[in-house]
């Protein structure tokens, strides 16, 4: 299961005539959406009328669809009508240009351009970018997604070419590999691929700080949080940084938030499957850390990571620092078409405790601040900072 | 009603049913009779839980002493200890994914239940307003009573037992979550001796779109226990305080 939100694309392949094989497969796939839709669906009202008759208005469309482009133009039409993200088809050669690669490359785009944000060279700009910066982002334009799959497709992109990286001062270097392959733990967790999976626990003056790469490996990381939590018993403030957290097993926000909260009953939201509801309640953990918490995000916090902070802001019970999240909270599953392209689909639906939905949204940070390239230079971190500014500040 | 239902009806009048409370006391006769369940203590039953759809597995083990103690542990690889439980008291459960939390209300009672079901079948007013034989019906291409058993507070268990064996071979319940009610069915089989009594070793659990297989490897019966084995642990302790 991935959590890539896909919008309606347009998709440029000069409109080749197709073979009758190639229209036989797109027919195929146009039924294959159609029926999983209508069956996978959380809104079981879709087994109705309304959707047959998209079925008869489009089916005859993908008939006539004479191009690649006509044919996902159709596909998309059809996955439009759900007015949901987390529900498209994009082509076979570009979903293979947004996965691998540097996979421990953390890179964001500031002012267009690709930037380390941790590590060996924070503050450095990955060269020869910007064509594939160009296209996913021209693919996402209007989409909260955008930031996460730019930076997916600077890290595929690093993985099959020479790296260079620059200061803006004149320096170059070649990094080795290695400062990109990713770090942690291996984990594997049934189906899914090996994960790598670390945290990171420390004092910042009077506040605690954890931070995590995924919500994975709960037997290691949730036993780190409780003792960073329990380190810090006369903290006046905790920041739990999700920045660049694609989140992960959805149970761990509910056990992790525990460790905030004290009252009973408390819900993060609640999550609409096709057959049943399932509230995402939160269990307080003794002693529950009582203090202010921050929660630090950006745009590659997403799914278990929004619920988490989102969740959490709803209750009025965290302070959410950095920019928006990528408004990709649903559990959603990608297949392969028939036609080679990939399908991807949501499972359920997601709303807050307070009805609001994060999906295609994102968590709004209560304050935004953005990484700044120069800070980044200079060792800083402008939204870390924020956080414990507000920590240190008396209520 | 139309003459021709009707006739229908008389033509296909439904079998006369076993009281629900024989069906239970036929399954007590054969898995080992009231004897034998009578001297049942405490039992260990150890084996392994698959979630197939998640390819996970996990080793299981499950504590029971009577009346109405049991704690059950289970252990995935990537995710941690999980474990629940009843002192005869209190009903909890705990683990590194979620915390530990108390069960309240039809939860707990629900729980506090299924540690008692050797008083289910022995004597089953004890936990029931009433146990009916509602009909016939197929489970797994074989009729089986189904039997409604409600509790004396929260909502009834329906209970499947086959007609030609007098098996226990499928539960259907909705347990009340935090998260919310979710419908759960068992089904049971691999029926086997252990000591006296005949057991289920299989089990199949439906639970909110997922399947759960149980396989019970062995189970030691009237073993010893520590004084502190049905002792909630120290987090749940924690939230009595």
């Amino acid at each position: 299961m991935r959590f890539l939100a896909l919008l309606p694309l347009v998709f440029a392949l000069h409109g080749a005539t197709l073979t009758p094989e190639r229209k036989q497969s797109n027919l195929n796939s146009f039924e294959y959406v159609w029926t999983t839709i209508r069956d996978k669906h959380w809104d079981k009202s879709l087994d109705g009328a309304e959707w047959k008759a998209v079925h008869d208005e489009l089916q005859p469309k993908m008939e006539q669809a004479e191009s690649m482009e006509a044919a996902r133009r159709v596909l998309n039409e059809m996955i439009g009508r759900l007015h949901l993200t987390h529900f498209g088809v994009l082509p076979g050669d570009v979903y293979s240009e947004l996965h691998g690669g540097a996979e421990g490359m953390d890179v964001r785009i500031i002012n267009g351009r690709a930037i380390l944000v941790r590590g060996k060279h924070q503050g450095w700009e990955v060269e020869g970018v910007q064509e594939a910066i160009a296209k996913v982002e021209k693919l996402y334009e209007h989409s909260t997604m955008r930031e996460l799959m730019v930076s997916r497709a600077v890290a595929a992109w690093a993985g099959a070419h020479e790296v260079t990286l620059s200061n803006g001062h004149g320096e170059r270097v070649t990094p080795e590999l290695s400062e990109f392959a990713q770090h942690g733990e291996p984990t594997t967790f049934g189906n899914l691929p090996t994960q790598y999976v670390w945290s990171e626990s420390r004092h910042i003056g009077n506040a605690g700080y954890f931070a995590f790469n995924m919500f994975f490996d709960p037997g290691r990381l949730i036993p780190a949080l409780a003792a960073s939590v329990g380190e810090c018993g006369k903290c006046t403030g905790f920041v739990i940084d999700l920045r660049g957290n694609p989140g992960g097993i959805g149970a761990m926000a509910m056990g992790m938030a525990g460790f905030f909260i004290q009252q009973q009953g408390e819900l993060l939201g609640t999550m609409q499957m096709r057959d049943n509801a399932l509230k995402f309640a939160i269990n307080p953990r003794v002693p529950a850390f009582t203090q202010k918490l921050a929660v630090l995000v950006d745009g590659l916090s997403a799914s278990t990571s929004e619920i988490f902070a989102g969740g959490l802001q709803d209750l009025k019970r965290a302070r959410v620092f950095g920019s928006p999240t990528a408004g990709a909270a649903l559990p959603s599953v990608i297949e392969r078409l028939p036609n080679g392209d990939a399908f991807q689909y949501a499972i359920a639906n997601y709303v807050s405790q307070s009805g609001a939905v994060l999906e295609g949204k994102g968590v709004k940070p209560d304050v935004e601040v953005r990484p700044n390239r120069a800070s980044l230079l200079a060792g800083k971190d402008d939204v870390l900072e924020s956080a414990l500014q507000w920590i240190k500040r008396p209520l | 009603m139309t003459p021709v239902l009707l006739f229908a009806l008389l033509l296909f009048a439904p079998e006369d049913l076993p009281k629900g409370e024989d069906v239970l006391a036929k399954f007590v006769e054969v898995t080992g009779g009231r004897a034998a369940y009578e001297q049942i203590r405490g039992s260990i039953a150890k084996g392994t839980m698959t979630i197939s759809g998640q390819n996970l597995k996990g080793t299981m083990t499950i504590y029971e002493s009577a009346p109405a103690k049991q704690v059950t542990l289970v252990e995935f690889p990537g995710i941690g200890r999980m474990e629940e439980g009843t002192d005869g008291t209190i009903a909890w459960s705990n683990s590194f994914l979620e915390g530990a939390r108390l069960k309240l209300g039809e939860e707990k009672a629900m729980a506090m239940r299924a540690a008692n079901s050797q008083a289910k079948f022995l004597n089953w007013k004890k936990l029931y307003k009433s146990v009916e034989t509602m009909g016939v019906e197929d489970v797994d291409g074989k009729p089986c009573y189904k039997v409604v058993l409600t509790p004396l507070s929260g909502k009834p268990d329906t209970e499947y037992y086959d007609k030609a064996s007098g098996l226990l071979v499928r539960e259907t319940a909705t347990v009340p979550l935090p998260m919310g009610e979710v419908p759960v069915a068992l089904t049971l089989g691999g029926y086997r001796k252990e000591g006296d009594l005949l057991m289920p070793h299989t089990l199949q659990q439906s639970l909110a779109g997922q399947r759960i297989d149980i396989e019970i490897d062995s189970v030691a019966i009237n073993p010893e226990f520590s004084p502190k084995r049905f002792e909630p642990p120290a987090e749940v302790k924690a939230l009595l305080k």
